[in-house]
């Protein structure tokens, strides 16, 4: 077991659910680029203790390789978060665009009315 | 026979057609090319009457869905011939009748004798239906096409009140039916009524039959407008009176009791039958004549005499005995006649005079002579006077009662009493009813608007008040008839012979004195000048429901606040709220074999956890920092040192990419502060939450946080002893001629989730250049407001929002 690389991943992921529980669009993004961290990290901490052991290269000799199948899997993953958080950034610029604000709780306050500038 | 049975069911159809198309050109002409449907129909009826061999049924079937069991089966039998008769004759004569009621003052006629034909359709196809199912559609389409008779007059606040009234009753019983009838069906085996009348039903379970009746019987009683359904009916009188004529007296409302009829056979052996038929039924009987007597409406008195005497007729099957019912026919036939006349007559003194208020009326008998012997006839025939068809009714009707009492079934006296008091209540108002129109000093008021009906218009009244005098004198003539209708399982194996007297029997004594008790009541009211305004509105039931349908809407709305449906920035915090507390919850049930056990520090390696500390510091300053840019530098740092910990875990791959991958969404996301103006950000801390709610988002964190590290520890604890990637590190070189396994497992072994994890890029890809091809807002989608348009029914639209702002 390693507690450590526990303790991150927990840390890690209380974090981006606070982030992701705030009203500013942007913490959301920050929590969610901290949210795809630590489920790659947890991913990674299936395939066991690292220590005394090589990259999963074959062929060269010498201590036995690490479990490869977690890296293929958060590889893909890195990749795919990557896509997701671009497309986020450009939605919450879309969302600035329209609505002026970058706070859920004010893009859905019921009370608020169409900016002034708009109302030409 | 199956070509009749064709005519029957597919001409109103074609009348359906034809009168949409001649409508435009002919105006209110239209009905006498319509008038050829129910005419065909009622001669095909005709003639299938003097086909079948009394007593028997055929079943006709015409494939439908084959490759599922379904066929379309009609039953031709007495039962379904004589309502077939009932619905095609009345419906010449409406008609004929509205063809000169419906005059240029109305629009739409082509419509009206479209609803009106597919509504005849409809009826057809329900009496003569041979599968449940099939019934049921027709039995359906029958709510549906009242709906738009009703509302036919669609300008009017009142047609639509009494036309959805009437859609929301029917058609809510009518799903209970549905239940009824599949519960039957799946007891039974078998959709198919000849099946089920010749008995197949009868080994289920007496459960499942009271619980398939009693939902089958919700629907009869709805379409019947029993207690308590009985407030849906008066409000229907919104209708165009041909409607009313059609619709309330002889067709639509006597469905409940064809269909009592038809599942007679079926149920009546059912403990629930004769209990639940009799105390609902004989209520409502009695109820509906004290309304009737309480309102002042021509057309309200004639719609509860209906309810009251519906009541009748279905509480007359639940009384019968298992061999049989008697005399069924004579009373609905009965009721047929007398009460499509009087609506009919009521439609024409509402038309020549403008009201239909009885208060208002009175001494027409000088300026509608003929219209005033129409009405003595058919209200006599109503109130049961010698000499009419009512009469003989009543007299079959009281000996059933007298049987009945000496049958010595429980709530024997129950029948007996409320056919009484009924018929007592029902002579005062069918006296009320003619004086109050004919009767009396002419009112001078009255004659203002006054015009004088056609002789046409008050030919289908006449002839069916000549139908009421003539089998009133002759009923071995009508009894005759009816006996060619005899139904194998309805009716009782003993024929009943219709004479006009029987001596002075107890039932002659009993109705004279129901007769003089009547005309005491009346006279009595009279004296007491009617006392009553209206109908009390507690007794009328429609203000309490029309509330109900109101208060739907609102408890929705209501729901949907209680759920929180406008704040969707509550739903993540209930859901990792609940998450919390139901692993949690579980995570202490099981603590016992769940618990990992102390960190051992031999165990622990310094160089992560030094990095992990480094974390613990960048995370530290997310959540200290309050400017975005400090926020992204510290985001981005434990982006990298993670990359750093991909180091420690003996994976290159991974740390290249994570570096890659950070570098360019730390200036992407860099890129995209730098669009928002300072404000922005300045005015967040205005805009964030309280300092409760904060306590409570930090908890929830921490509670999710604490979960994932005990999951981490519990996935590190139970290690599977055989990884799958050790056939990646075996097959790597020899099989994809590779040597770094991650690399081969992604290109090679797992080669097609790598072409898909591309295509997600690209679809990200166009996502985001949509979003960024995007227009700027309309004015129209600012005033929406974020949300859009709430939907029907809830919150301000955009043009009511515009209407207000515009003045």
């Amino acid at each position: 077991m390693m507690w450590e690389t526990a303790i991150l991943i927990g840390l890690l992921f209380g974090a981006a659910c606070f982030l992701i529980l705030q009203a500013s669009f942007v913490r959301i993004l920050f929590g969610f680029i901290l949210l795809s961290n630590a489920a790659n990290l947890f991913v990674l901490a299936m395939s066991g203790r690292p220590d005394g052991k090589s990259a999963p290269i074959v062929g060269v000799a010498g201590a036995a390789p690490v479990d490869p199948l977690p890296q293929a899997l958060i590889l893909t993953a890195i990749v795919i978060g990557f896509g997701v958080i671009a497309y986020l950034v450009i939605l919450l610029y879309r969302t600035f665009l329209d609505q002026r604000t970058a706070s859920a709780r004010e893009l859905f306050d019921p009370a608020r009315e169409r900016p002034e500038e708009e109302q030409a | 026979m199956a070509t009749a049975l064709l005519i029957i069911l597919f001409v109103p159809l074609l009348g359906a057609i034809a009168a949409l198309v001649a409508g435009r050109r002919l105006g209110a002409q239209t009905a006498w090319v319509v008038l050829l449907a129910p005419a065909l129909a009622c001669a095909a009826t005709v003639w299938l009457v003097l086909q079948f061999a009394p007593g028997t049924r055929t079943v006709i079937e015409w494939p439908w869905i084959p490759s599922l069991g379904l066929n379309l089966t009609f039953v031709v039998d007495g039962l379904a011939l004589f309502f077939g008769l009932v619905v095609s004759g009345v419906g010449v004569l409406v008609v004929f009748y509205s063809a000169h009621y419906l005059d240029h003052h109305y629009r739409d006629h082509g419509r009206f004798y479209c609803y009106l034909m597919l509504f005849m359709g409809a009826m057809l196809g329900t009496v003569f239906a041979g599968n449940l199912l099939l019934l049921f559609v027709c039995w359906e389409l029958t709510g549906v096409t009242s709906f738009l008779l009703i509302g036919f007059l669609h300008d009017k606040g009142e047609s639509r009140a009494g036309a959805r009234m009437a859609l929301l009753v029917t058609g809510g019983t009518g799903l209970a039916m549905l239940a009824g009838i599949v519960l039957l069906g799946q007891a039974a085996g078998t959709y198919e009524l000849a099946a089920l009348l010749d008995g197949v039903a009868k080994g289920a379970s007496p459960g499942r039959l009271n619980a398939a009746f009693v939902l089958i019987a919700l629907g009869a009683l709805g379409k019947s407008a029993q207690f308590p359904f009985q407030f849906w009916l008066p409000n229907a009188m919104a209708a165009p009176t041909p409607v009313s004529a059609y619709l309330h007296s002889a067709t639509m409302v006597k469905l409940g009791i064809f269909l009592i009829a038809r599942i007679f056979p079926v149920f009546r052996e059912t403990e629930l039958w004769s209990p639940l038929l009799v105390t609902v039924c004989f209520g409502t009987m009695g109820f509906g004549a004290l309304l009737a007597l309480m309102s002042h409406d021509l057309k309200a008195i004639l719609a509860y005499s209906t309810v009251s005497q519906l009541g009748f007729l279905l509480g007359y099957y639940g009384m019968a005995s298992p061999a049989g019912a008697q005399g069924d026919f004579l009373h609905i036939a009965s009721h047929v006649f007398y009460k499509g006349c009087l609506f009919m007559v009521v439609g024409i003194v509402d038309h020549a005079t403008g009201t239909r208020d009885v208060r208002e009326l009175g001494g027409l008998r000088h300026r509608l002579p003929l219209l005033a012997g129409i009405t003595a006839v058919a209200a006599a025939s109503m109130a049961g006077l010698p000499g009419t068809l009512g009469f003989i009714s009543k007299e079959y009707m009281l000996k059933e009662k007298f049987d009945y009492w000496e049958g010595a079934a429980a709530l024997n006296w129950y029948p007996m009493v409320l056919v009484v008091l009924a018929s007592v209540l029902k002579v005062a108002f069918s006296v009320r009813l003619f004086w109050g129109v004919f009767g009396g000093k002419p009112r001078p008021e009255l004659a203002k608007n006054f015009h004088a009906p056609g002789l046409a218009v008050q030919l289908p009244p006449l002839l069916l008040a000549g139908a009421c005098l003539a089998f009133g004198l002759f009923p071995t003539v009508l009894g005759g008839a009816l006996d060619r209708l005899h139904t194998v399982g309805l009716h009782h194996p003993v024929d009943l012979e219709f004479h006009i007297w029987h001596g002075v029997t107890r039932e002659f004594i009993m109705s004279m004195l129901i007769v003089a008790a009547g005309a005491g009541t009346f006279l009595l009211l009279q004296l007491e000048r009617w006392r009553w305004a209206r109908v009390p509105a507690w007794l009328r039931f429609d203000a309490g429901f029309e509330a109900a349908v109101d208060w739907l809407p609102r408890g929705a709305k209501l729901l949907g606040r209680g759920l929180r449906f406008d704040r969707q920035f509550d739903f993540l915090p209930i859901v990792l709220g609940f998450t919390v507390l139901l692993l949690g919850g579980f995570w202490w049930r099981h603590r016992g074999e769940l618990w990992p056990g102390l960190p051992v520090w031999a165990d622990i390696n310094p160089l992560r956890a030094f990095v992990v500390g480094l974390i613990a510091v960048a995370v530290g300053m997310v959540m200290h920092m309050r400017r975005w840019t400090s926020q992204l530098i510290a985001v981005s740092v434990i982006g990298f040192l993670v990359t750093f910990y991909y180091v420690l875990f003996r994976a290159p791959d991974l740390a290249m990419t994570q570096i890659l991958v950070e570098s360019a969404t730390l200036l992407l996301v860099l890129l995209l502060l730098a669009r928002f103006p300072r404000s922005a950000e300045l005015s967040e801390a205005t805009r964030a939450f309280p300092v409760g709610r904060q306590v409570m988002n930090a908890v929830i964190a921490g509670g999710m946080g604490l979960l994932v590290t005990l999951g981490a520890l519990m996935a590190m604890k139970h290690k599977h002893a055989e990884p799958a990637g050790s056939y990646y590190l075996e097959n790597s070189q020899p099989l994809a001629h590779g040597t770094n396994a991650v690399n081969t497992i992604l290109v090679d072994f797992r080669g097609f989730d790598t072409l898909l994890e591309a295509t997600v890029l690209v679809v990200a890809c166009l996502g985001a250049l949509g979003l960024l091809m995007r227009y700027r807002r309309t004015a129209e989608e600012w005033a929406a407001g974020a949300m859009g348009p709430a939907g029907y029914g809830l919150g301000r639209t955009t043009d009511q929002k515009k209407e207000k702002k515009s003045p």
